[in-house]
């Protein structure tokens, strides 16, 4: 039995957190070994990227049986999305382990955030779906130890309901994996799992098939969150601590749409055809309603986690457009996206760090005490604004383009996009960080160059891609045409 | 020859880049000397300048279209978009002037902001600025101009909070970005809605030149309009304008870029860059004639009350770029971009003479607090004449010639409204300018015992070069009426009406017209204004000096309804309904469980009686069914 360089991705940083927490190490080797194995990681997934052929299909697979009498497989394997994924996972907490070095949490913080990755990885490889969900329920728990034991504010109700709230979700697409798994049984008398046999069904009653989307649907709409599914999104951003944000934000929330797109649209297309003007709506109408409700937010943590909100509608908007645009931009917007939000939620924590939390209105006169961390700041919200040159522009830009070809008047309630980040961040911008006020701001310090390093390659990124994007659409456009023509048979 | 067609872009992109680096790392360590960023940041313009003429030559003699395109910026579906650089005569004349003007300001700028901490990113900021200019200008597709033309928004919108610790001027540069973008929510549509039209042949002017035609003509129409309300934001006209009065909030060298080369003047080559599209609907070019007719003249007004000097030449360029959108909307191509050539020398040496003045008066922007600068500056003073009058419109100086053309332009194709709106506001620039001019430089009851500044060298060559050229860009340009050639018309002879036929008489006639209105105008200033008396305090109230309300009316209309919307969204909607009825259906399924768990109550009398009822309810089901 070999071992695939995915299993090693998913489980080099799971072996090590454990090691370390049973070994008797301080806070700083753990550090130290985090760092190294996330760069282990980069190191790794840079390869598969080299390697990776820009054709439609399954690549890297492994494939061992793992409980074998119901026929549930250890199978994983990556394609375009997944690589997109993985790519962004690699690259952004390296930086994201630079930007939290200098706080004071324990060791076990940074175990958790090891484990973290590894559930991440999990789930994003899984092409079984009982390991899928193994994996997407193991990734939460760290999340919720973080959250849990150092957060701030209303920290256990906090955890309790985005645990609720999630689990709820989960519980039905658990439901909805079984009764396909029976279905596949009933049919061709054989137990399976696995994505690809799960497909072949053909025995399911519509109505069933439509119940069943919904239970798929529910799980990864409350993890997006898509509306009206939103409401523990505030309290979890405002009182998780910057790693956790950071992890909800920049990851978590991107894949419950990279599930939509793996699971909900091979399982069910003809539902995802059928249902596409919905989501399409939905996702126009969150992109919206969040960015008003973000406008008069005091709070910069809540207000990005409006900002989130409002572009995950968007990016769901365009993952139902059902074509090449819309679907490319989205992938593009989930990378654009994390590097930007993720980038914000570090600076902002940070902020934190130096002065404690803050409402924009106590804030003021930062840009002239911490000009790196103003730079930073300004680059992150002029990609989250989507600027042109930066990566934030191409994706807003494709996916418009995306609705604009679903349905011409929808497209133009999108087109909104443009307007609606730039009037919430302008104005906290000018408030916390750039005007001078009478509050006293003289505990923050500016970016160190552990932090400055951390970010760089960020920014680098993010207009490297705006200026290049076709560098990086090259590699996933195979894959979404895949889906496009081949499942979906639309768009031809 | 065709590579440097990006070299253009790339020397001030690379510049700024490199000077953004040097200030920041004098941030982290120690300060680098100012000569690590002044020298590249007035080189690269210059480089640019040069490598344009090497350019513009070659297309002068060659007579052929340059198309340079790197790479492959984008390639989706069948369709590749290219990130490509475009060298024809239009662009490649609004580039010459661009970076020459550009080069002037910034050499103007390193001696107004001398001592001023933030100089490196000033000229970061600055330099970026031109780049962007220069890519909207040479792009080849709208697109890659969208690129250039967000560049110019942002770099605007830095520039204007360029003293970001007072909240006014960010609020400023907020407003310039917001309202940009407004205009671009409309560019948008329009831009899309035609790229949906050009999938198969690509997204470059030449291909959108092929299939523009196939396009039926209600949605050319629309997409004509859309473009158009991009234009509105950037060039500051009717509704969006708003922007352009506060920009003033930055240094002053950042309006004369933004006034006079650059920013402003995007919208209207725009149009004229789309000319192909807009030919085919010439009711929308009515339209966006009319537009601009109306916030030249709206403009003119404001203008005739204000006391800010800066905002005085900010509303009077709203008004030169609403006659730049009349001649472009009736298809004087040509005219337009000649307004736009000479205006860029004008504006820009307005703009300077207004910051040396208020150096010398340290920072003071009131007119009624000036006057009497004649003698102090007396090379300020003979250059801001200079550009008075070519704004005016007196003959030989540049403005005339082009203004001329544009009034000709609208009195050829009929319009008789817009020729006269167009001639009144003549009028009232000429008035509003040499009410600025007496005032600042004549005005008697000067306190001439304040300590004026001394001009720098450095500030006085480009005033000097910006004099030369307001007296002369003109020249280019001389109608053949009297004796000219109109090298200008011949040179842009694809984007010149061809059907404007006016009697030779008529058009004597309608420059002494329009000559003698703009002389009716200066004579009024005169009479009110020259040796005015600084005794009596100006008046400064009434619905003209407050702008006819509009942002008040904005305010009221447009951000406080967005302010409490947001408010009841995420107070009242999210809070009080939508997560109530979520944690209510919790609740609900925990007082479902409370009552289910009445029946778990451990009495074994209880369970044998359920027992009973169950069995009960099983035989009587198996009675109904089978029996």
């Amino acid at each position: 039995m070999e071992i695939g360089i995915l299993s090693v991705i998913i489980f080099l940083p799971m072996i090590v957190s454990f090691t370390l927490l049973i070994l008797p190490f301080g806070v700083y080797v753990t550090k130290v070994v985090s760092f190294s194995i996330s760069l282990v990681v980069l190191f790794l997934a840079l390869s598969i990227y080299s390697d990776f052929q820009p054709i439609g299909t399954m690549q890297f697979r492994e494939f061992f049986p793992w409980i074998k009498s119901y026929g549930i497989h250890y199978s994983l394997g990556i394609d375009g999305f997944s690589l997109t994924i993985l790519m962004l996972i690699a690259i952004i907490i390296p930086c994201a382990y630079l930007m939290l070095w200098d706080g004071d949490e324990p060791k076990s913080y940074w175990a958790s955030m090891l484990l973290i990755q590894s559930g991440i990885c999990g789930t994003l490889f899984s092409l079984d779906l009982i390991l899928f969900y193994f994996f997407w329920e193991a990734m939460l728990l760290p999340v919720f130890m973080i959250i849990g034991l150092f957060g701030s504010g209303n920290r256990i109700y906090s955890t309790l309901k985005v645990t609720v709230y999630t689990m709820f979700g989960s519980l039905f697409m658990f439901v909805c994996i079984l009764y396909l798994g029976v279905s596949y049984y009933y049919e061709f008398g054989v137990w399976s799992f696995e994505l690809s046999d799960i497909v072949n069904i053909t025995s399911i009653r519509d109505g069933y098939r439509v119940f069943l989307f919904v239970g798929f649907m529910l799980a990864f709409a409350i993890k997006i969150p898509l509306f009206p599914f939103h409401t523990w999104l505030l309290e979890t951003y405002s009182n998780a601590p910057t790693g956790g944000v950071f992890i909800f934000s920049s990851i978590m929330a991107k894949l419950g749409v990279y599930g939509i797109l793996r699971f909900v649209l091979p399982i069910f297309p003809d539902i995802f055809v059928l249902s596409a003007p919905y989501f399409v709506g939905i996702g126009v109408f969150g992109l919206i309603y969040f960015g008003i409700a973000a406008i008069m937010q005091y709070n910069i943590k809540k207000m990005f986690a409006y900002s989130s909100a409002s572009h995950l509608g968007f990016i769901v908007a365009g993952v139902f457009s059902l074509n090449m645009y819309g679907m490319s931009g989205s992938v593009f917007l989930i990378v654009a996206h994390a590097m930007a939000t993720g980038g914000l939620f570090l600076l902002v924590g940070v902020m934190e760090r130096n002065m404690g939390i803050k409402a924009i209105s106590a804030l003021g006169g930062i840009a002239k005490k911490a000009p790196f961390f103003t730079v930073y700041f300004a680059i992150m919200m002029f990609c989250i604004v989507g600027l042109p040159s930066t990566n934030g522009f191409v994706s807003e830009l494709l996916i418009i383009l995306g609705i604009f070809k679903f349905n011409y008047i929808v497209g133009i309630v999108s087109t909104l996009t443009v307007l609606v980040a730039a009037s919430f961040m302008l104005w906290m911008f000018q408030r916390a960080i750039l005007q001078d006020s009478d509050n006293d701001v003289s505990k923050m310090v500016d970016l160190g160059k552990k932090e400055i390093l951390a970010l760089f390659p960020l920014s680098v990124l993010i207009f490297v891609m705006g200026i290049y994007p076709d560098w990086f659409l090259a590699k996933i456009e195979p894959t979404i045409q895949h889906y496009l023509f081949d499942i979906l048979k639309v768009g031809m | 020859m065709n590579t440097l067609l990006m070299w253009i872009v790339l020397s001030p992109l690379l510049t700024s880049i490199f000077i953004g680096m040097v200030y920041m790392w004098g941030l982290k360590y120690h300060k680098l000397a100012r000569q690590w960023y002044i020298v590249p940041a007035l080189i690269s313009p210059f480089v640019s300048f040069v490598l344009a003429c090497f350019v513009f030559w070659e297309i002068l003699t060659q007579n052929n279209i340059l198309v340079y395109k790197p790479y492959v910026w984008l390639s989706i579906e069948n369709v590749d978009i290219y990130m490509g650089f475009l060298g024809d005569k239009l662009s490649i004349l609004m580039v010459l002037f661009v970076s020459f003007v550009g080069w002037m300001i910034h050499i103007y700028a390193s001696a107004y902001m001398q001592d001023d901490e933030g100089e490196g990113k000033f000229f970061f900021y600055f330099n970026l600025f031109l780049a962007s200019m220069l890519l909207l200008v040479l792009a080849d597709g709208p697109l890659i101009m969208f690129i250039g033309w967000e560049g110019v928004g942002v770099c605007s919108y830095l520039l204007i909070g360029f003293y970001f610790r007072v909240s006014q001027n960010v609020v400023a540069g907020n407003k310039a970005f917001i309202v940009n973008r407004v205009g671009d929510f409309g560019f948008v549509i329009g831009m899309v809605t035609l790229f949906f039209y050009c999938t198969d042949v690509g997204f470059d002017y030449a291909s959108i030149k092929q299939v523009v035609g196939n396009i039926p003509s209600f949605t050319l129409a629309f997409i004509g309009l859309m473009l158009f309300v991009g234009a509105m934001g950037k060039s500051a006209q009717i509704p969006l304008y708003v922007w352009l009065p506060d920009a003033m909030a930055g240094p002053t060298p950042v309006s004369a870029l933004i006034h006079a080369a650059t920013m402003v003047t995007a919208g209207v080559y725009m149009v004229a860059r789309f000319n192909f599209l807009y030919e085919l609907i010439p009711q929308v070019g009515v339209f966006i004639a009319y537009v601009g007719a109306l916030s030249a003249f709206f403009a003119a007004i404001i203008a005739t009350k204000q006391t800010d000097i800066k905002k005085i030449l900010a509303y009077s360029t709203m008004s030169q770029l609403g006659y730049m959108f009349i001649a472009v909307g009736l298809g004087g191509y040509a005219s337009g971009v000649f307004h736009v050539f000479t205006h860029a020398f004008f504006k820009a040496l307005l703009f300077m003479g207004a910051g040396a003045v208020m150096t010398a008066l340290h920072h003071e922007q009131d007119i009624f607090k000036m006057g009497g600068l004649r003698q102090k500056l007396p090379l300020v003073h003979g250059c801001m004449l200079v550009a008075t009058l070519a704004l005016c419109g007196i003959p030989p100086f540049a403005g005339f010639f082009s203004k001329d053309q544009i009034l000709l332009e609208a009195f050829a194709s009929g319009h008789y409204l817009l020729w006269s709106i167009a001639t009144l506001t003549a009028g009232l620039s000429a008035y509003y300018m040499f009410r600025l001019f007496f005032v600042v430089f004549e005005g008697k009851n000067y306190n001439s015992s304040r300590h004026i500044h001394r001009l720098s060298k450095t500030m006085q060559v480009p005033i000097f070069v910006l004099a030369i050229g307001s007296l002369m860009a003109g020249f280019i340009g001389v109608p053949l009426v009297l004796g000219g050639d109109n090298h200008i018309a011949s040179y842009l002879f694809e984007w010149t009406k061809k059907s404007l036929h006016v009697e030779h008489s008529i058009e004597f006639a309608l420059m002494g017209l329009s000559v003698t209105v703009a002389l009716v105008g200066v004579v009024l200033a005169y009479v009110k204004f020259y040796r005015y008396d600084f005794k009596k305090e100006y008046v400064s109230k009434g619905i003209v000096y407050n702008k006819f309300y509009v942002d008040e009316f904005y305010h009221l209309l447009i951000v406080l309804p967005l302010q409490s919307l947001s408010s009841f969204i995420a107070s009242r909607l999210d809070i009080q309904i939508i997560d109530a009825l979520i944690m209510g259906a919790c609740r609900g399924v925990i007082k479902g469980g409370r009552f289910v768990s009445l029946l778990q109550n451990a009495n074994t009398r209880f369970y044998s009686l359920l027992m009973m009822c169950g069995v009960s309810v099983f035989f009587i089901y198996l009675i109904l069914v089978l029996g």
